[in-house]
């Protein structure tokens, strides 16, 4: 195995909720979870249906947090994190494939999404169960595409090497090839897992354009001139201006 | 405690409880509130602006907080801690509870449309179902005294489906946001109106209330009491009296009646050290919630009442509704990319679509009895643990195309009436016990046909909206598939229905049952309908006007 040249992409010195006790769980889970999303390399092999990964992760066992946690000061660290330092790594870097940096605009990684994935896949509800069972396969499934097409992980493969695997389980088509269709739907869920984990941070807020949680003296103002001008030239388009609502002044 | 003698007992402190121990505490009388879950207060409690992002998971839901991590829901939801609730052979029935004080009143969504002559006189128009046993006239200054007290903004519409409140009693609404004036131009084209929700939040302060300041969505409850909950209003204004205790984490297991059948008072656990405790009241009001309040009746049993108490006409448990709902939505393609403001306002419905079929359910033009409304979803919410829509690619252009989206969809989200039927009711289960020993309810449940065909016109009425907003809508799920589950849309109600005879009815007008005259029910379970309207400003109307004739007879020394 091919020693990664960029195995320490990702940094995660702290959890997004600025954790300080989140160094020590995650060398508790990383012990726990052992390496468990890789294959033998000799194990892989691609048929018409490509190859899939047969996973035998450890059981989840923490409790969740209950129903009646502290809503004000939530818990930094409802469980322990699972994910081993190279698959935070691999999740980082899969994370801003998704999500770049674009000029002032923090990418995935920068905002500490592998850390919002790893609590996801770590929390023992079933819902993230089943996501994690999707993901950790679809991470080791990739770390296998790698071996096969150029005898490296993922992580070690130049980013024109990424993305040639990136292109062929990024996109759902009626003409995609069999041996890419698990791997489709699966990495379908992650990125959709870090699309949320990234808007949903304050940075990804300001980037999708989120204006509310801020306290307003007096009435609500309603739409913008803006926003009421679109909304005329939409009205006009579909043909319903005659119908338009009356507001009270 | 000992030196309080109180005299009334009432058992809840919900929407019905609350408003009931209000009541009798500002007419002067003393009263003794027991609530199953802890205290809860508010205006500390209360995530307010918390991010998404500072939760676990995002904040989303999950089993231990169904509707999200900052949800005002304590020790509940589908499923509250030891206490279960089982489910007949091919019955799939939901039930949330809470166990806090104030009850659901803490996260409810503060829908507040008034029930109108129309629905409370539905079997004399149709047939079907059960009269209220008054008019809607009897009822009309409650409803202003409730809409006052509880601060609802909303307006006048003059629709046959919107009685009108007193001048000055409603709170004006904000203004609507552009995908309610989208959705509201679409539905005005096929000659169908919307009009501001009616709404428990106060945009003008009141009491110590504040008014609401447009941010943090009120189902995680509101610290400065802009959103109605019994928590931050009727609670505190009850103890100001001096009239009213309040005993937390008591679970009440039985009333208790001498050899006569005379309601003597209660037993409950005490929750933290499982002792239990009798304590003795002149009268007892039951507002445990719709199907708790049943329960414990029919838990209840003496040699006098070997059905369960005040059930001699065997309807105690029966009849239980809850709301139908169903749901479509769509991208709308024009309104992607649209600028950008804050959309947060009082956090749900600024305009919606109530019951426009009045005329032509009367022509007979319509196959299924009863209305529906619209609560519409749309707007740009603050960003969650998923993102909308069919998304392909990465990078840039993936990113692009999520900021296009956000904010484009519409949904339409059905809320109507279900009638009762035979199949649908609540028992006492054989075999299961929840910790305290106390039997636990067992559910049965069925739609009829005439929810189905209603589901069946909504989502079709539904899809001609988003289509003439300029959506493509995949072909329509069977009702079948598209309708809630019992229970899901957390409106059950009628399970110790109220009436005009002791033969099919629990209680009389008032609340009072017929079988034992110093005791009342004050939740839904009086409900002798489930009109398509939320049901929680009506139980507290209910329970305004019994509590005052209650007091009333209190005075008189009439029981």
């Amino acid at each position: 195995m091919t020693v990664p040249n960029n195995s320490h992409y990702y940094e995660s010195g702290m959890s997004r909720r600025e954790s300080l006790k989140w160094l020590g769980i995650l060398a508790a889970g990383s012990t726990m979870a052992t390496l468990s999303g890789c294959s033998k390399a000799t194990d892989i092999v691609a048929g018409a249906t490509g190859h899939w990964p047969d996973l035998d992760l450890p059981a989840i066992t923490a409790k969740g947090y209950g129903q009646d946690p502290n809503l004000i000061v939530p818990l930094e660290s409802p469980w322990p994190r699972t994910l081993s330092v190279e698959q935070l790594n691999l999740v980082a870097i899969l994370s801003d494939i998704i999500v770049p940096r674009e000029a002032d605009i923090p990418s995935a990684s920068e905002v500490m999404v592998p850390d919002v994935v790893d609590e996801w896949v770590s929390a023992p509800y079933s819902s993230q169960q089943r996501d994690r069972m999707t993901i950790m396969a679809v991470l080791a499934w990739i770390d296998d595409e790698a071996k096969l097409r150029f005898n490296k992980l993922f992580s070690a493969l130049s980013h024109t090497q990424q993305i040639a695997i990136i292109d062929d389980i990024a996109y759902d088509s009626e003409q995609k090839p069999a041996e890419f269709e698990r791997a489709t739907q699966a990495f379908a869920r992650f990125r959709n897992l870090v699309l949320g984990a990234f808007f949903c941070s304050p940075q990804g807020n300001l980037d999708i354009g989120y204006m509310g949680n801020v306290a307003i003296a007096g009435d609500y103002p309603g739409p913008t001139p803006e926003a009421r001008q679109h909304l005329k030239s939409v009205l006009d388009e579909l043909g319903l201006s005659e119908f338009a609502y009356l507001e009270e002044s | 405690m000992a030196d309080f003698n109180h005299k009334v007992l009432v058992i809840g402190s919900g929407a019905g409880g609350a408003m009931a121990a209000y009541t009798l505490a500002k007419a002067g009388h003393k009263v003794l509130m027991l609530e199953a879950g802890r205290d809860y207060d508010p205006k500390i409690e209360t995530p307010m602006f918390k991010r998404k992002s500072d939760a676990p998971l995002m904040a989303a839901g999950n089993k231990d907080k169904n509707f999200g991590f900052y949800d005002a829901t304590v020790d509940g939801g589908w499923q509250v801690p030891n206490e279960p609730y089982t489910s007949a052979k091919d019955s799939d029935f939901m039930w949330w509870r809470s166990r806090m004080l104030g009850g659901r009143t803490n996260h409810w969504g503060r829908y507040s449309l008034r029930f109108s002559q129309h629905d409370f006189k539905g079997k004399s128009r149709d047939g079907l179902g059960a009269d209220w046993p008054f008019d809607y006239e009897d009822i009309a200054p409650w409803y202003d005294k409730t809409e006052e007290i509880v601060g609802v903004c909303g307006t006048n519409t003059g629709l046959d489906d919107m009685p009108s409140s007193s001048e000055g009693v409603l709170q004006p609404p904000p203004k609507p946001r552009i995908p309610e004036l989208l959705m509201a131009a679409a539905a005005k084209k096929h000659n169908i109106q919307a009009v501001p929700m009616h709404r428990a939040v106060l945009t003008r302060p009141k009491d110590n209330r504040a008014a609401c300041f447009y941010a943090t969505p009120c189902g995680h409850g509101c610290s400065i009491g802009a959103a109605f909950q019994t928590t931050t209003s009727l609670i505190p204004l009850a103890k100001e009296t001096g009239n009213l205790q309040v005993i937390t984490d008591a679970m009440v297991k039985s009333v208790d009646v001498d050899k006569e059948g005379k309601v003597i008072g209660v037993t409950y656990v005490d929750k933290p050290s499982g002792d239990e405790h009798s304590v003795v009241s002149k009268v007892v009001i039951l507002a445990a919630s719709a199907c708790e309040s049943a329960r414990l009746l029919l838990n209840s049993k003496s040699h006098k009442f070997p059905k369960g108490l005040a059930n001699s006409s065997g309807q105690v448990g029966h009849n239980l509704m809850d709301s139908t709902g169903a749901s479509l939505g769509a991208l709308i393609p024009s309104l992607k990319g649209r600028p950008r403001y804050n959309e947060d306002g009082h956090t749900a419905n600024h305009l919606f679509i109530p019951w426009w079929g009045h005329k032509a359910q009367a022509k007979g033009e319509l196959d299924f009895p009863r209305g529906y409304h619209f609560e519409v979803g749309s707007g740009f919410h603050e960003p969650g643990s998923w993102v909308s829509g069919e998304l392909d690619g990465y990078g840039v252009k993936l990113k692009q195309q999520a900021r296009d989206h956000y904010g484009a969809y519409i949904g339409f989200a059905l809320r109507g009436e279900m009638l009762p039927n035979k199949h649908s009711y609540m028992e006492i289960d054989d075999e299961a016990k929840d910790k305290w020993g106390i039997p636990v309810a067992k559910f049965h449940f069925k739609w009829s046909d005439h929810e189905l065909k209603q589901i069946e016109h909504g989502l079709k009425t539904a899809k001609l909206l988003l289509e003439s907003m300029g959506a493509e809508v995949d072909e329509l799920p069977p009702a079948e598939k598209a309708i809630s589950k019992g229970g899901q849309i957390i409106h059950e109600v009628g399970t110790t229905r109220m009436g005009s005879s002791a033969k099919d009815s629990v209680t009389n007008q008032w609340g009072q049952t017929w079988d034992c005259h110093n005791l009342f029910v004050m939740d839904a379970g009086v409900f002798a309908s489930n009109p398509h309207k939320n049901c929680t400003l009506t139980i507290m109307t209910l329970a305004m006007r019994n509590a005052s004739w209650l007091a009333e007879q209190l005075d008189k020394g009439a029981l």
